[in-house]
């Protein structure tokens, strides 16, 4: 299996991420309402009903280009290994533990914290090592600086910004 | 103390792990199929767990308003957007920008929606965030 190169971000990426950043805010704060109304485990069981039902839809929508566009893709990439299925799991084990850490002495904004350092830990490592047949990529002083101060400005704003007000 | 704190860290490790393996679903098939599976794989699991332990639909299921129901497709996107972004940026930047979007919008929505907010700490995260993500593109 070959493995792409992965870049520096450019423009449209930068404006596709912080776009996708602003969805999830968009997301967290529907399904956050579902959960104050049915609970934690409906919340994530709707989200995920809602989801498959519309990603169907979509893909019916545009299933010759997709067909065409997967075909080409295992032509290059190999089939997919039987793990790469399982990832949905890891997002319901995420939404019961989000529960439990938030009903915690932890409180919204600890759970926050400690998850961003969870997830900029692990991006780090999945980076240098290319973990899971992803690229790897070494980090240059430009990355450590840009690391440095998007995880102070978000911690800033978690612990002192929002919420404790 | 210290079972939450993992916990919440554990959560962070988790989120990543997925968009990896979803990344690399993706690259054998495509972003939005990646995402398909990641949230049928996800509602079966889901499904089975609310079967064993109770608790998944709740009594006053009508009174819901359906625009709650809003979220699951917006996560379509989202997973999608994360497959297709970590495999051409890599899992850091791809992470970095993604929070960041995350951060300045809460402040924003929080703001909107009358949420008070210390507005110094806001400013002054919103624009050490803006300054790491001109720091993330190309020289020149």
């Amino acid at each position: 299996m070959t493995s792409p190169t992965a870049q520096r971000a450019k423009p449209l990426y930068l404006l596709a991420a912080f776009g996708s950043g602003c969805l999830l805010t968009c997301a967290v704060f529907f399904n956050g309402e579902a959960g104050r109304f049915g609970g934690a485990m409906f919340s994530s069981w709707q989200a995920h009903g809602v989801g498959t039902v519309v990603a169907a839809l979509l893909l019916a929508f545009i299933w010759r280009r997709e067909r065409k566009a997967a075909a080409e893709a295992r032509e290059t990439y190999g089939k997919p290994p039987l793990w790469a299925y399982l990832a949905g799991i890891l997002g319901g084990i995420t939404v019961i533990l989000t529960s439990w850490s938030v009903n915690s002495p932890l409180a919204l904004a600890g759970t926050l914290a400690l998850g961003l350092a969870g997830q900029f830990t692990l991006s780090l490592i999945a980076d240098y090592w290319g973990l899971l047949g992803l690229p790897k990529r070494r980090l240059d002083m430009r990355d450590t600086a840009s690391f440095v101060l998007i995880a102070a400005g978000s911690l800033l704003i978690i612990l002192f910004g929002v919420g404790s007000a | 103390m210290i079972g939450p704190v993992i916990f919440a860290f554990v959560i962070g490790l988790l989120i990543i792990l997925s968009r990896q393996i979803n990344g690399r679903l993706s690259l054998s098939t495509t972003p939005l199929i990646s995402s398909f599976w990641n949230h049928l794989v996800g509602l079966i699991f889901i499904t089975l767990l609310g079967l064993a332990i109770g608790d998944l639909i709740p009594p006053n299921l009508a009174e819901i308003p359906l625009w709650v129901y809003l979220g699951g497709a917006l996560g379509v996107f989202f997973v999608a957007s994360g497959s297709w972004l970590i495999t051409r940026i890599g899992a850091v930047n791809t992470t970095l920008l993604l929070i960041s979007g995350q951060m300045v919008s809460g402040v924003v929505l929080d703001f909107a929606r009358g949420v008070p907010i210390t507005l110094w700490a806001c400013v002054l995260g919103i624009v050490l965030i803006f300054a790491g993500m001109a720091l993330t593109q190309r020289k020149g």
